[in-house]
């Protein structure tokens, strides 16, 4: 979890305080997922709809940009990121255990929580936009933390400033990540033009273009598990990964990949079947079907 | 992997393997034998320094050292296992076709470590890779020469 600028816990903390929660680059191809909060006592909270904190999405950068600053440089207001890298996102959401952005999602905001909280700073109310249904995320939340009142809302960050302060936190912070990301990649003809991210941004879908490779598929800025990196499935060498043939079994669908592909990486000759590989070990000593080895006489 | 030694071939059903070690001749890929759990359908060069950075960890299980890295955007947990004294590990290649015999192989590479990557999950000793290398002391201890002692020292009287 990531974090900056965070003072020493002011005196205004140990009275009951209000919390607003959102994200920016929820949708993008590319780039991290960052959750904000920001919070306040509970007695600020009328400066704070002064100070015209919008939707971020409604403000313009520079406009963005001025408002973080003075926030940041209000002493009355605290604030925290969870930059979520996109490496996370696609290893979490193609897991053997497959886990979805809403959990992603929800468990960031729930650590963002226990991290101020753990510092100290009396939560009473947590205002969030709703991720997933309404009332099962408030009860979800609810549970977790039985001393806060949560108020989930669709379109919360237009509908209360502290969500609105949160959200321009988190939008700032994702797109100065982006701006600033370190590719790790070391390929010479790499760029910077990322565009927006956004799936249907002509520079997004561009970049994605240019940097397309058969075999390793795109830099590890791009989350692999959004839909719009299958549409370019058919311009990679096919990969094919254990869980995913299970998968398929479980659905009831072909059973074509369906091998054992820990054998598989060793012995890639078309001539041999999956029931071959299934098979040859059978009769042998127990010993070697343990460790999946097998006497190799075709190859 | 055999323990073969320098410039030995195996021959079987018409097929001859070159084992070729410790040779100029040779690229030696010590650390970048990659063994991944998935099957990539594709044989040939690709720029996988540039692409696959495997990072080192804190974490040690059953005294491996931890490993990460991603592909294709899945998360890789693998370790570094070296080959016993006495083992090489051979990277093979046909023999050019104008070759007469086509079944005939020839050491490109040699490497005396190997690295093991599961999805997901931390290398553990259980793992069947891990587990394959017991086969190096059985078959040590299988073709060892039996002496009179041994005979005498598990006679049952």
């Amino acid at each position: 979890m990531g974090s900056e600028g965070l003072p020493p816990l002011p005196k205004w903390a140990s009275n009951p305080c209000i919390m607003g929660i959102d994200e920016a680059g929820r949708g993008p191809v590319l780039g991290p997922m960052v959750y904000g909060c920001l919070y306040c006592a509970h007695s600020y909270q009328k400066t704070l709809s002064t100070l015209k904190f919008a939707d971020s999405k409604t403000l313009k950068e520079e406009k963005r940009e001025e408002l973080f600053e003075n926030l940041k440089a209000d002493e009355s207001i605290g604030w925290a990121v969870d930059v979520i890298d996109p490496r996370e996102l696609s290893a979490k959401m193609l897991k053997k255990n497959k886990i979805n952005l809403n959990e992603i999602s929800h468990e960031s905001a729930i650590g963002l929580i226990n991290k101020t909280l753990s510092m100290g700073v009396l939560l009473t109310e947590v205002y969030l936009d709703t991720v997933g249904d309404t009332e099962k995320y408030r009860i979800k939340l609810s549970e977790r933390f039985p001393n806060i009142k949560f108020v989930v809302a669709k379109k919360a960050d237009s509908l209360y400033p502290v969500v609105s302060g949160a959200s321009i936190v988190a939008k700032v912070t994702r797109d100065r990540a982006l701006r600033e990301w370190t590719l790790d990649e070391t390929v010479e003809e790499l760029h910077r033009s990322f565009g927006s991210g956004y799936p249907g941004d002509p520079q997004t879908k561009a970049w994605l273009k240019d940097h397309k490779h058969s075999v390793f598929g795109f830099p590890s800025l791009v989350r692999f598990s959004w839909g719009t990196c299958t549409s370019y499935y058919k311009d990679f060498v096919e990969v094919l990964w254990e869980c995913d043939a299970a998968d398929e079994d479980d659905n009831g669908k072909t059973n074509k990949r369906q091998m054992k592909l820990t054998s598989a990486g060793f012995t890639s000759s078309k001539k041999r079947k999956s029931e071959e590989i299934e098979s040859s070990s059978k009769g042998r000593c127990k010993f070697f079907q343990a460790r999946k080895l097998e006497l190799l006489s075709d190859f | 992997m055999d323990g073969g030694d320098e410039g030995s071939s195996v021959t079987a059903s018409h097929k001859t393997v070159e084992l070729i070690r410790d040779s100029a001749a040779v690229v030696d890929l010590t650390g970048k034998v990659h063994q991944l759990p998935c099957c990539i359908k594709y044989d040939g060069p690709t720029s996988v320094s540039d692409y696959f950075k495997p990072k080192s960890t804190d974490m040690e299980v059953d005294g491996l050292k931890v490993e990460e890295a991603h592909f294709r955007g899945r998360k890789l947990h693998g370790t570094t296992i070296a080959l016993p004294e006495g083992y090489s590990g051979f990277i093979l290649g046909k023999k050019s076709p104008e070759e007469k015999n086509p079944d005939c192989w020839e050491t490109r590479a040699t490497s005396r470590n190997v690295t093991v990557w599961n999805h997901d999950d931390v290398p553990s000793k259980d793992d069947a890779f891990v587990r394959a290398f017991h086969w190096f002391a059985v078959s040590k201890t299988l073709h060892q020469t039996v002496t009179a002692e041994d005979l005498e020292s598990t006679c049952i009287d």
